[in-house]
């Protein structure tokens, strides 16, 4: 990727304290952004990967979430260290959200024209009308029938994919530099996902907007993504660009992920692949591979210590955490 | 009258809800068409899967064909007997016949009863009423080998469901809709609430089951690829009614009603070539409500081939080819 780096994630850990022990959420991740670029951020429930964006914004609840290392770079400027005041200005302007609820996520009580004008107005200095006007201009270029007349109505008065439109108005009116979309789509129906997938995608692409989609979904990956991350307990186990990563899998983790989705084409094959048990609690993990107990791969040295990150291309940032990979092992 | 061949058929099934206005004096404001003339029948041995959006009366398909909701009107016969027309007595013993696997693995699990007892229910329930011979240590010895035939270790028996993890949870309500031997498995979304690598699990072990238990399935989900993965005939449904019903293989090969088409279209595929070079058919709006009565086809306004005679009168279930039968004028009809 020629471009530049928007921003930059270097060993990010946060954890929550629990009754039952510390929980790393996530443990030492790091990653670029580009502009223009859309990063997918797949895994499965708990690997972290909501906790990560979270962080971003540091929007973890605090206590029981903490950030305990790391640094967030935007545009030069570490987020972590900022005040509150100038991560607050930051947000919806600068770096702004998508969440996956979209009916929790908007004000029941307020019409959805006034909750698309706040951001307007907060960073743009705008009167009530003028940031009134530029909301309808929004819900028609998000394709809300009817902008002008619907202004008035409130959330509940939407269907759900309206509403996640009404939420993606919201996060691109005031032309963020990043878009961070956690789970955009996992609440709607297929067809209605594929209207909501379309629209990010052209909008991103008309202001080389930067667009982090976390998903669980590796469909949604292949069809929008340009670089992705796959996590796994807390870590990234494997970056690669999209077709590297579908097409030649490094991680024992992601080759079992993606063996295990049925295909609605039926290429598949006639059985699945199941990765055997379940993801670790990530109470008090020791110091080894957190994939080691469900893999097919698993060597010695996999559960004596934590295997290090190999970048296998620089000029892609191609990286996997696994012993397999690890250039002692590459050159055995 | 049904064909003995098969385990299941549902005629001209239609659910509907009204919709109550006033609080005094409650009147009845409308009707919500949730199943709207529903026919299909399953095969022994056969997984029918049936697959729409939200709303579009799938899962209240499933609880009118287990008696757990009363159909306005239409049929569901069980190996030829017709499930509405037994009294309470009869209908319970008949239970034992279909058996349902819930969306919610968290919520169809009593949180006060162990695993073991939860399997054990049904058999102790069934007993206690005479309708099987079985004494405690039989029951006890039962519900640990279908433990572990679910691939639940014996030492989980005493453990309660909070201490299991979502594709577990799923394992110990399969193993419950097992335990009374059941014909039809009636499962609601089994896998939707788990994650991708939980749900292959759970998919194929449902698939052993079915070979070793020598299982029909009702298998109502939401997602294309699950559904085209499990079952050997589709149901598509829209609005109440079956759009379009064939084997698997057909369905992903040549689809024919629009929605359909659009419905598969829009599914994404993990595939990033296939997914740049495919064309997606997208649809105008939202599914429209239930509740509104419709003169021509229901899927018109969302539809890129709409003709001037869909708005006049709805399509009905026609044979478009062997085996594949359609409702759209598209393909015939009056």
């Amino acid at each position: 990727m020629s471009e530049e780096s928007i921003l930059r994630v270097e060993g990010l850990v946060t954890q929550f304290s629990t009754d039952r022990g510390l929980v790393k959420a996530v443990d030492g991740i790091s990653f670029d952004l580009h502009r223009g670029e859309t990063l997918g951020i797949v895994g499965e429930s708990g690997s972290g990967k909501s906790v990560t964006n979270l962080s971003i914004l540091r929007l973890v609840q605090s206590p029981p979430g903490n950030i305990a290392a790391g640094k967030v770079l935007f545009q030069g400027q570490d987020l972590l260290q900022a005040s509150e005041e100038e991560v607050r200005l930051l947000r919806g302007k600068n770096i702004s959200m998508i969440f996956q609820d979209p009916l929790t996520s908007l004000n029941p009580v307020l019409k959805v024209s006034m909750q698309i004008a706040e951001a307007i107005q907060l960073h743009h200095g705008l009167g009530r009308k003028p940031a009134k006007a530029k909301a309808v201009e929004m819900m028609k270029l998000i394709g809300i029938p009817d902008a002008e007349r619907r202004a008035d109505d409130y959330p509940h008065q939407f269907s759900g994919g309206m509403r996640q439109r009404i939420m993606i108005a919201m996060a691109l009116s005031c032309n963020p530099d990043i878009l961070i979309a956690d789970e955009p789509t996992t609440a709607l129906d297929v067809t209605i996902q594929a209207q909501i997938l379309e629209l990010i995608k052209s909008l991103s692409a008309k202001d080389k907007t930067a667009v982090i989609l976390i998903t669980h979904d590796l469909g949604v990956v292949a069809g929008m993504c340009d670089t992705v991350c796959v996590m796994y307990a807390g870590r990234i186990v494997e970056r690669a660009p999209v077709d590297e990563l579908f097409y030649d899998p490094k991680h024992p983790y992601t080759r079992g992920l993606l063996d295990s989705i049925p295909s609605v084409d039926l290429s598949g094959p006639d059985r699945l692949y199941s990765i055997p048990g379940a993801p670790p609690n990530l109470i008090d993990l020791p110091d080894a591979c957190p994939f080691a107990p469900r893999c097919s791969r698993v060597m010695e040295v996999c559960t004596k210590a934590t295997p290090p990150e190999t970048v296998l291309d620089t000029a892609t940032s191609r990286s996997v955490r696994c012993w397999l990979h690890t250039k002692e092992n590459q050159n055995a | 009258m049904p064909d003995s061949q098969n385990l299941l058929d549902v005629r001209g099934l239609k659910v509907h809800f009204p919709i109550e206005k006033g609080i005094i004096f409650k009147r009845v404001a409308g009707w919500v068409r949730a199943v709207d003339g529903v026919d299909f029948s399953i095969k022994k041995g056969e997984a029918l899967g049936l697959v729409g959006e939200s709303g579009c009366g799938k899962s209240t398909t499933a609880m009118a064909v287990a008696q757990l909701q009363t159909a306005t009107a239409g049929q569901v016969f069980l190996e030829g007997r017709d499930l509405a027309s037994l009294s309470a007595k009869d209908l319970r013993a008949a239970r034992k016949d279909f058996q349902l696997v819930f969306q919610d693995p968290y919520s169809s699990l009593d949180p006060r009863q162990k695993a073991q007892d939860i399997i054990a229910e049904p058999l102790r329930i069934f007993a206690k009423n005479g309708l099987i011979t079985m004494d405690e240590a039989a029951i006890q010895r039962e519900s640990l080998s279908l433990m572990d035939r679910c691939g639940l270790s014996a030492s989980f028996a005493t453990r309660y469901p909070h201490e299991f993890s979502g594709g577990q949870r799923q394992r110990i309500g399969i193993a419950r809709a097992l335990a009374l031997g059941p014909k039809l498995i009636i499962a609601d979304e089994p896998v939707s609430a788990l994650d991708v690598s939980i749900q292959s699990q759970i998919l194929n072990l449902l698939k052993d089951l079915q070979k070793d238990f020598d299982l029909t399935f009702l298998f109502i989900a939401h997602d294309l690829a699950v559904i085209e993965y499990f079952c050997t005939r589709i149901a598509v449904m829209y609005l109440g009614r079956i759009v379009e019903i064939t084997d698997a293989a057909t369905m992903a090969r040549n689809p024919l009603h629009p929605y359909t088409k659009a419905l598969l279209s829009a599914v994404p595929l993990p595939d990033p070539r296939k997914e740049r070079s495919r064309r997606r058919i997208i649809l105008k709006g939202d599914v429209p409500s239930p509740s509104i009565e419709y003169k021509g086809c229901p899927f018109r306004e969302r539809c890129p081939q709409a003709m001037e005679k869909c708005a006049l009168s709805p399509p009905s279930l026609m044979q478009a080819e062997e085996g594949h039968q359609v409702s759209c004028f598209l393909y015939g009809g009056a």
